[in-house]
């Protein structure tokens, strides 16, 4: 237990710097800020006609490359909820509350955090203690999730 | 062509990078968000990991003006912090806590995810079709209880530029010490209640003063140029606004012309985003 949770901070820093230097890459040589949710978002309001080419290809890497690691490596279990009603009105959350937010994670996350931007802050701290309190209620009161 | 192919080296890194992190797994995101239960730090690594190199990336960036295939980069952080941007980050925490993913790792986990993966993507992908409905519906909540949305973006510290303003954002200039307003939108673009004229009242019963200076796109004639050099002769700071900001932008950088090097122009304008490079030719 203790060995395996060790394994995971290695795992999770590294992948954390490969994601880190994805979206240096992104903003310094496309001059763009990777934000998950507005790079599929620009394709599905129309905001991003002009840039629609660019999206895709960002996106089939984002596809491709761990369908290709999954392939070669065998796929890792994501553990999502088996519940349907779950799976739906999450996924609607996350669509909808990222496209209001302009941001999601890697966006406000990491691209905002970084350059100390109030609003990406400001959108991190209250999806986090959303989360946080979603987790309380549906895990440890209601006993659900 | 070679844009697209950086792009999904970007995207298959960052698809690489959240699959070796465990963000793919979900219970490792409910892990991190369960503070009361047992709590799983990974994410809080992650994260961590992945901001070290983009503060780097920021610094570069502030020094390189231009991206390294030509792109005006995004230096200036918006400091806005609207209704839109507080209820939707709510709503999306809701969402990524109940099953564990948030756009990035929902698409990187879509091919091995199965059913339950491709069920979510569909439901995000209907959420983003829905939202931009639900945003206008709050932006006109905050337009109609007259909240300022506008942003203002300096150029130089005595001069701002931002795109179309409305009555609701005159008593924010006048607060941020605005002395005077050039108009550089045509009348023609935009709806009656935002005309000069009707600018005008609202402008000048702040107390501020009124330029009219309406470009049609392109047209950036000599006397248009020489009108917007005399507005910039204030007591104090202007603020100039049209569709997005380009406008007042290149007319300023015109006006400027052989005083600042046309160098510093295009990377001052570059830097909220718009593109001088069209006009060098008339900024040297």
């Amino acid at each position: 237990m203790v060995v395996s949770m060790q394994a995971d901070w290695i795992y999770g820093l590294g992948g954390g710097l490969l994601i880190g230097l994805a979206a240096a890459s992104y903003l310094l040589v496309n001059g763009r800020i990777m934000g998950a949710s507005g790079i599929i978002g620009g394709l599905t309001d129309g905001s991003g006609r002009d840039t629609w080419a660019e999206r895709s290809s960002f996106l089939i890497g984002l596809v491709g490359v761990p369908a290709l690691i999954s392939v070669s490596f065998g796929a890792t279990p994501t553990h999502l909820t088996t519940n349907v009603v779950t799976v739906v009105a999450a996924g609607l959350l996350v669509g909808i509350g990222t496209r209001l937010a302009n941001g999601c994670t890697s966006g406000h996350g990491v691209c905002g955090i970084s350059r100390l931007s109030l609003r990406g802050i400001v959108a991190t701290a209250v999806f986090i203690l959303s989360g946080g309190l979603t987790i309380l209620l549906f895990r440890h009161v209601l006993g659900v999730i | 062509m070679q844009r697209n192919l950086f792009a999904a080296l970007a995207g298959g890194l960052f698809g690489a990078g959240l699959l070796i992190s465990g963000m793919t797994d979900t219970l490792k995101v409910q892990g991190w968000l369960d503070v009361f239960g047992q709590w799983d730090p990974t994410l809080a690594f992650v994260m961590g990991g992945a901001i070290l190199p983009m503060i780097a990336a920021w610094q570069l960036a502030a020094r390189m003006g231009l991206s390294r295939l030509g792109s005006p980069l995004p230096l200036r952080p918006d400091h806005r912090l609207e209704r839109n941007l507080v209820v939707g980050s709510a709503l999306f925490g809701i969402g990524w806590a109940l099953a564990g993913l948030c756009p990035g790792p929902a698409l990187a986990s879509v091919s091995f995810g199965g059913w339950g993966s491709l069920l979510f993507l569909s439901a995000m992908l209907a959420g983003m079709v829905l939202a931009p409905a639900l945003r206008r519906r709050i932006n006109r909540q905050q337009h109609n209880r007259g909240t300022s949305l506008m942003e203002i973006r300096h150029l130089t510290d005595r001069y701002a530029v931002s795109p179309q303003i409305g009555p609701e954002d005159v008593a924010a200039l006048k607060a941020a010490g605005f002395v005077r307003v050039i108009c550089n939108r045509p009348d023609g673009e935009i709806p009656g209640a935002l005309h000069a004229a009707q600018m005008r009242k609202h402008v000048e019963a702040a107390g501020l003063e009124f330029v009219d200076n309406q470009i049609v796109p392109g047209n950036f004639t000599a006397e248009i140029i020489a009108t917007q050099a005399r507005a910039l002769d204030a007591t104090g700071p202007v603020f100039a606004y049209c569709a997005s900001g380009n406008r007042s932008s290149v007319v300023w950088a015109m006006s400027q012309a052989g005083k600042v090097p046309a160098e510093t122009l295009i990377t001052t304008a570059a830097r909220w985003g718009y593109n001088l490079e069209p006009y060098r030719d008339r900024l040297g």
